[in-house]
Formats: C-alpha cells, sequence, structure tokens
C-alpha cells in the first residue's frame, strides 16, 4: 500500500508542521530578531527604527537588532526580506512609496511583488516639503509656478532619487499646473541637495519635513509648501499645497515595519501589538518629535488599504516618469 | 578661533579611554605591517578593515588612520637592519640606514628615524588643520562639473605618473572605472552587469577588491622573495651624538616641507617625496661623498618626508573626497562603508568625527615615538618570524576578514579571484594604482558626470562654460599629455609604481 503509506507520511509531515508551528508561536521569541532598513545606518528610517526596536524589545523580552542593507534605493534589503522564513525573526522596514515604485519600475527587474510582504504596522508618515535658499527669490510655490511657466525646463528642480517620493511630488506639481515643467536633477538624499542649493547649483528642492526642519528653524532655507492634508506640526506657519489651491499634490515617505508574505495571523497580532504600545510609548513620541519626524500608526486593513492606494498612485506616477521626456 | 574649538573637542573625543586605544592598537599593527617586509600600507589597511566593523564610525577611523600612518614609522626597521624596505616608503632609507647599521650605528639610525618621522607627521597635522577647513569652504562651492573634473585630473595625475606607461596606466584606469559599473545603475536603478547573480547588485565589494589585489597578491609576491640576514646591531646607543644632531635637523625640516607639499598632489605616492628628499639633501651637502656610506642626513630626511606625505595625503581626502595613493584610497573605502562619503561636506556633517580623527593623528604620532624609540628591539625580533607562519596567518586572516564582511561566501571568492589577477598584474609589470583609484573613484565621477549633465539638461558645454570646471579640464589633458610625452623623468615614474 505505497499510497497509503505516502498519504499517512504527508499527514505526520503536516501535523508536526501545524504543531511545531504553534508551538513555535507560543515561546516566541525565543531567540533574537533582526529588523532590516534598507537604506544606511544615520538616514531618517534607521533613526526611527533604532528608536523603536530599542523600546519594543524591553516588552519581547529578546533583542531587536537593525540590520542595514542600504543599497540600490532599496531594493538590496527588500529583496532580502522578501526571501526570509515568514517566522518573524526577520522584519524589516517598507518605505512607501519607494517599495512601489521599485516593483513597478521595469527596469529594476525586482524579483519582489507588492504581494510579497505581510505588512505589519506603520510608524511615520513624513510629508513632502518644497524648499529654497532663504535668499531665493521665489517667495511662494506662485513664484515658483510662474517661473517654471515662463521658462519650461530651465528651474533646476532637485529630487533625493530616481523615483523617490520627491521624484512623484515634481511629477504630482507638473499635472497639477499645467504648463509647468522642471528640470530634473536625481541627487543622492538631503545632504547634497542642500549642499547644491546654497552652491546655487539647484533652485528648488523636494524633500521630506524631517529632514529639513532644522535648517528652516535656523533661517538657512525657507520651506514654500508641505505636500499633506493639514499644516506640518514641525513647520506651523508653513501652508500646505491643498491650502494654495494644489488639491492633488499630497506626497510622502511613509515608513512601516513589514514581514515577507505569508506570515502566521496569530505571530502578526503579537508583534503588532508589542509594535503599537511601543510606539506610543512617551518616550518613541518624544524621540521622534526632536527629529521633526511625524508618527502615524496604522495596523491591519487601513494599513494594507494605504498601501494598495500608494501603490496605484505610484503605479501612475511611475509609468508617466518613465515616459516623461528628461529636460 | 571655530577651528581652535572643533580641534579641542575632537581632542577630548580622541582622548577617551576608547578611542585612545583604538589609536594604540591601530599604532601597533601600523608598525607591525610596516616591519613585516612584503605587506604593505595598502595591503595592511584592506586586510584590516573587517577588524573594525563592530566599532563605532569615529573609533574605526581613527584606528584605520593609525594603521596607515604606522606602517610609515615600521618601514625603517627592516630598511635598516636587513637592507629590505618594509614598505615601498623606506626604500631610499635602505642605502645610508644599512649602511650606519653595518657600522654599529643601527640604534641611532632607528631613533632619528623615528624623530623624523614624528616631526614630519606633526607638522603636516598642524597644516592640515590650519588648511583643510578653508579648503573644505572653498569646496564646498565646488558643484557636479568641477567635482568630475576634479577627479578626472585625480585620476589622471594618478594614471600619468603610475607605472612604465602611459596605456598600461589608462588600461588599469578604465578597467577599474569599469569594474565600479557592476551593480545598480546609480541614477536610472537598472542592474548593468549583474549576470543575475543577487550578490553583484550592490556591486563587487570595494573592500574584497583591494584585500586581493594589495594583501593576498602581495602574500604571493612575498613567498618568493629570498629570506634575508639580519644584521645584529647595536640597539642600545639610541641617541645621537651631538654632530649628528646638528646635521639632522636641517634635513628633517626639509624632508617635512618636502613631503608635505608633494603630499598635496594626487598621485605622487609616497615614494616620491622620499625620494626628492634624499637628492636635495645630498645636493645642498657640503659633503657629499658621505651619502651611501651612512650619512644619517640619508635617514632623516626622507623618514620625516614620508610621513610628513602620509599626513599631508590626508588633506585632499577629507576637503574634496581625493584619494592620492591607492592606501588612501583604501582608507576611503573604510570612510564609505561606515556611511560617510570624505569631501566637504564632511566637515558641516560630521565636524566632531572628523575632528576627532585629525586630533587622533596628534596622539598617534606620539604613541608610534614611544613604540619606537625604546621598542625598536621589540620590532627587530618580529623579523625572526618564519616567513611561511606569517604568510599562512595573514592569509587566514583575509578569508576570515572577506567573509566577515556581509557573511556572504561570494566575497571570498571575489577576494581570491583578485588576489590572483593582482598577483599576475604585477607579474606583467601593471600597475595597480590606477585601477584601485578608478575602482573607487568610478562611482562619484559616473554620479557627477549624469547630474552635471541633468543641471543642463544634456548639454556638455555645462563643462566648458564654468570658468573652474574648464580650468581643472585643462589640467587633466596637460597632465595627460605631459605623460604621454613622457615627460615626467623615469626615476620618478618608476617610483610610483607602488
Amino acid at each position: 500500500m505505497p499510497k497509503l503509506t505516502k498519504r499517512l507520511t504527508v499527514a505526520a509531515i503536516v501535523l508536526a508542521a501545524v504543531t511545531g508551528a504553534a508551538t513555535a508561536q507560543q515561546d516566541f521569541p525565543s531567540k533574537p530578531i533582526q529588523l532590516m532598513v534598507a537604506f544606511p545606518a544615520g538616514g531618517s528610517t534607521d533613526i526611527a527604527a533604532r528608536i523603536v526596536a530599542s523600546i519594543a524589545e524591553k516588552a519581547l523580552g529578546q533583542p531587536i537588532v537593525v540590520v542595514n542593507r542600504g543599497g540600490a534605493g532599496g531594493q538590496i534589503g527588500w529583496t532580502e526580506l522578501v526571501r526570509q522564513k515568514p517566522d518573524g525573526y526577520y522584519l524589516g522596514f517598507i518605505n512607501l512609496p519607494a517599495t512601489n515604485t521599485v516593483i513597478l519600475d521595469p527596469e529594476r527587474k525586482a524579483i519582489f511583488t507588492e504581494k510579497d510582504f505581510t505588512p505589519i504596522i506603520n510608524q511615520v508618515l513624513d510629508p513632502g516639503v518644497i524648499w529654497v535658499r532663504a535668499d531665493s527669490p521665489y517667495k511662494t510655490v506662485q513664484d515658483l509656478i510662474d517661473a517654471a511657466r515662463k521658462s519650461p525646463g530651465t528651474i533646476r528642480a532637485a529630487t533625493t532619487g530616481i523615483l523617490s517620493d520627491d521624484h512623484l511630488a515634481i511629477l504630482m506639481t507638473e499635472e497639477a499646473a499645467p504648463g509647468v515643467k522642471f528640470r530634473l536633477v536625481h541627487l543622492e538624499g538631503g545632504a547634497a541637495q542642500f549642499k547644491e542649493i546654497m552652491a546655487g547649483n539647484i533652485d528648488v528642492a523636494y524633500d521630506n519635513v524631517g529632514s529639513i526642519v532644522k535648517r528652516v528653524q535656523s533661517g538657512e532655507v525657507r520651506a514654500l509648501a508641505v505636500m499633506d492634508d493639514v499644516r506640518s506640526k514641525f513647520l506651523p506657519d508653513v501652508s500646505t499645497m491643498k491650502e494654495l489651491g494644489f488639491r492633488t499634490v499630497i506626497s510622502s515617505s511613509t515608513r512601516g515595519v513589514a514581514g515577507p508574505k505569508d506570515m502566521p495571523t496569530p505571530l502578526v497580532a503579537r508583534l503588532r501589538d508589542v509594535l503599537k504600545k511601543a510606539m506610543e510609548d512617551p518616550e518613541h513620541v518624544k524621540k521622534l518629535e526632536e527629529q521633526g519626524i511625524a508618527i502615524k500608526i496604522m495596523i491591519g486593513d487601513e494599513y494594507e488599504k494605504y498601501f494598495a492606494e500608494t501603490h496605484a498612485k505610484a503605479k501612475k506616477y511611475t509609468e508617466w516618469a518613465k515616459n516623461r521626456p528628461p529636460m | 578661533m571655530d577651528t581652535l574649538a572643533h580641534l579641542m573637542a575632537g581632542l577630548t573625543a580622541a582622548l577617551s579611554l576608547q578611542n585612545l586605544a583604538f589609536a594604540l592598537i591601530g599604532c601597533v599593527l601600523g608598525t607591525l605591517i610596516g616591519v613585516l617586509p612584503g605587506l604593505g600600507p595598502a595591503a595592511g589597511t584592506a586586510i584590516l578593515i573587517p577588524l573594525t566593523f563592530k566599532l563605532d564610525p569615529t573609533g574605526a577611523l581613527i584606528m584605520l588612520s593609525a594603521i596607515y600612518y604606522g606602517a610609515m614609522y615600521g618601514g625603517t626597521v627592516t630598511s635598516v637592519l636587513i637592507n629590505v624596505p618594509g614598505e615601498a616608503a623606506s626604500v631610499i632609507t635602505c642605502i645610508d640606514g644599512h649602511q650606519m647599521a653595518k657600522q654599529g650605528r643601527g640604534g641611532t639610525a632607528l631613533a632619528i628615524a623615528a624623530i623624523g618621522s614624528f616631526v614630519g607627521g606633526i607638522v603636516a597635522t598642524i597644516a592640515l588643520v590650519v588648511v583643510a577647513p578653508p579648503l573644505a569652504q572653498v569646496a564646498l562651492k565646488f558643484g557636479p562639473p568641477e567635482f568630475f573634473a576634479l577627479m578626472l585630473v585625480g585620476l589622471c595625475l594618478i594614471t600619468g605618473l603610475g607605472g612604465r606607461s602611459l596605456l598600461a596606466g589608462l588600461t588599469m584606469a578604465i578597467l577599474g572605472l569599469l569594474i565600479a559599473m557592476v551593480g545598480i545603475d546609480p541614477v536610472r536603478g537598472a542592474p548593468r552587469f549583474t549576470l543575475g547573480i543577487p550578490s553583484l547588485y550592490d556591486g563587487l565589494g570595494f573592500i574584497p577588491v583591494v584585500m586581493g589585489l594589495f594583501g593576498v597578491a602581495e602574500i604571493l609576491l612575498g613567498i618568493e622573495q629570498p629570506r634575508h640576514q639580519v644584521i645584529k646591531t647595536d640597539l642600545a646607543s639610541l641617541l645621537p651624538s651631538r654632530e649628528e644632531w646638528r646635521r639632522s635637523i636641517g634635513a628633517i625640516g626639509r624632508g617635512t616641507g618636502i613631503g608635505f607639499f608633494l603630499g598635496l598632489i594626487p598621485g605622487v605616492g609616497a615614494i616620491i617625496p622620499t625620494f626628492v628628499a634624499y637628492v636635495f639633501e645630498k645636493r645642498l651637502s657640503k659633503t657629499p661623498e658621505r651619502f651611501g656610506h651612512g650619512a644619517i642626513e640619508g635617514v632623516a630626511a626622507p623618514e620625516s618626508a614620508n610621513n610628513a606625505y602620509a599626513n599631508a595625503a590626508m588633506i585632499p581626502l577629507l576637503t574634496l573626497g581625493i584619494p592620492s595613493s591607492p592606501t588612501i584610497a583604501v582608507l576611503m573605502g573604510a570612510f564609505i562603508i561606515n556611511g560617510l562619503t570624505p569631501g566637504p561636506f564632511l566637515f558641516q556633517e560630521r565636524p566632531d568625527l572628523v575632528w576627532a580623527v585629525i586630533a587622533s593623528f596628534f596622539l598617534g604620532n606620539i604613541l608610534l615615538l614611544v613604540l619606537n624609540l625604546p621598542f625598536v628591539g621589540l620590532w627587530a625580533r618580529i623579523l625572526y618570524l618564519p616567513y611561511p607562519y606569517v604568510c599562512v596567518g595573514t592569509l587566514l586572516f583575509c578569508v576570515i576578514g572577506a567573509y566577515s564582511l556581509q557573511q556572504n561566501v561570494f566575497d571570498i571568492g571575489v577576494m581570491i579571484a583578485c588576489g590572483i589577477i593582482g598577483y599576475g598584474m604585477r607579474k606583467i609589470d601593471m600597475p595597480i594604482a590606477p585601477l584601485v583609484l578608478g575602482l573607487i573613484l568610478g562611482p562619484f565621477l559616473e554620479k557627477s558626470l549624469r547630474t552635471s549633465l541633468e543641471m543642463s539638461a544634456g548639454d556638455f558645454s555645462i563643462f566648458f562654460t564654468r570658468p573652474l570646471c574648464l580650468t581643472l579640464l585643462v589640467l587633466a589633458g596637460i597632465v595627460l599629455v605631459a605623460s604621454a610625452l613622457r615627460l615626467p623623468p623615469r626615476e620618478l615614474r618608476e617610483a610610483s609604481t607602488t
């Protein structure tokens, strides 16, 4: 009866797997958890990751080790994340919409799709901001729009990388203000933007509030507008694009914890609860606010809906970015 | 005064027990590398980078810098005692240093070398403190086109000065640039030359490549070299006589000056300053016939020059992000893996780190003087270590180091392959320096070229309409033409191959 033996074996294996998984979940975590950040140490994602890890590990009873797997705009780290076992011992930060654009850009040949992640909890929503040098002739968004409309393709606008949220935000601005066309310059993050703006090589920069808030406060640079539904609590005097009449220019870098796909529901729930508690901890709130990073906790359906919406939006602008003639 | 305040803060950081310990470990390891013949500072620094992985960036860079300039001290010991330079910059010290040892004045030769190195190192570091901040301020005004042109000048200098022919230099530089292109395109994000191997998505690791090209290749070459007789010299009488002091002081001063100024020019390498300093002393001397027969100036001047050079060469790295020699390129690699890009921005972004590292140069030079004067006898004993043990031990260390970078066996393979390639390149006399410079500068060169073109909407005239950029490009052209016409003296070209 080879067939029966085979069936029995299969049943035994399944049973063993199920009970094994169950016991594994009961005493989870029994060893340190790795928390991958797809960007180098010292960046905004990394800073926030280390803060939440240091608080959550106390509740979990096992260390949470932040591992930086930077490179290729996050692709290296996310490739690594989706290839892990969904046992909860390897988690990582996903950065929306950067994770989405890596998936959506066919040139990237990413080995993962949006379905390869188990979103657990969102931590940060850092809105986009348009900023210029303090002595720039552009005092308002309208000044900038007028100038860009008058001589299309000459105003040099810096992103923090191709298909970054800032890149998409520039495309949204062009869409909302017909006739406007910027000359895109892709720089490697906020520090490079600041240097080139100060040296006069760039006219306007698109970045996130968290990376520029201290320089706005010190008066070195001027924020023209924040790209969110509501004003940023860190830049209360700066109007939103929505207030200025550009309703569709809403952009942010949103960061949360995810695991590889097919993580067992109880495990997700456990991690979500622990991380949520850590993110609500006064220490977490205080430390992130000091950095100018806005907390936005999203879980379950809300987070999954946000992921899907971001993906759809990113799809539209990624296609547009790929077809837009460089200027 | 701002500088002084920064320096004081840096000194406080460098004086913390932890950082002081890292400086000391670095100095000891550096001296060891210097002493071991066949293992140069580039190889030594590359091999030891994995040791610093778990350290914070400040500690890691303090330690690696100490290894780098420490090797400059250590090389002298073997030059004097066995007539074999421990590293290339001590070649010229062999001439008079070894003669002094034969005459029983080896201890004095080593002492004056240590003192000269100390003076050279300290003076150059003081000059670094004075020159670097204003230079970094100026460099902040550079845009992507200027940086592109500047890197081109650096690459042309190294290509033009290094190696037997311009063709060989250019071939190697281009090979380096090509290897640098492996991985994800920095602008468009598309994978290039990755052959579908995920390990290659982030490019070939700079550290495993240089560990192979320098470390493994030098060990392989070392196996071929004959062993040398160690001279038993009286190391008790260390201090120079009054007459020797009188002769040395001027030589140390001039050697320091020469080393410092040549250190500012990329591509000069560590050897040329020592040659220039030696020849200069000989010309200036009233008794040039003494040179070659144990003239103390012949030890003092080049040893001061090579340490002044070593510290001065940090200036183009820290202010412009331009490595001027392969060893500095390895050091630049160490900055990069610690998430820091050397260049003008570093002074603004991480003044704490930059100044702690600079301040550690002062402490390191003092530590090295202590390590080298009373303990010189101890270092000399290392020469009795049988080479097979040294060789196997170092190789083992290389393999562990390469693996520990990312816990990836692939990196070990890269290192071994590069070791064999590096060995072959030396055998057919192809210069390694342009390759390494191309490899480390490649991503920055590409990025600045493409950002410049984004700024100009694809118009190449951006490189010719900005006066500073144009000047630099013309300079790069002159360097290439001059080396094609073989204008630099032959000795200079040969001396700069390592």
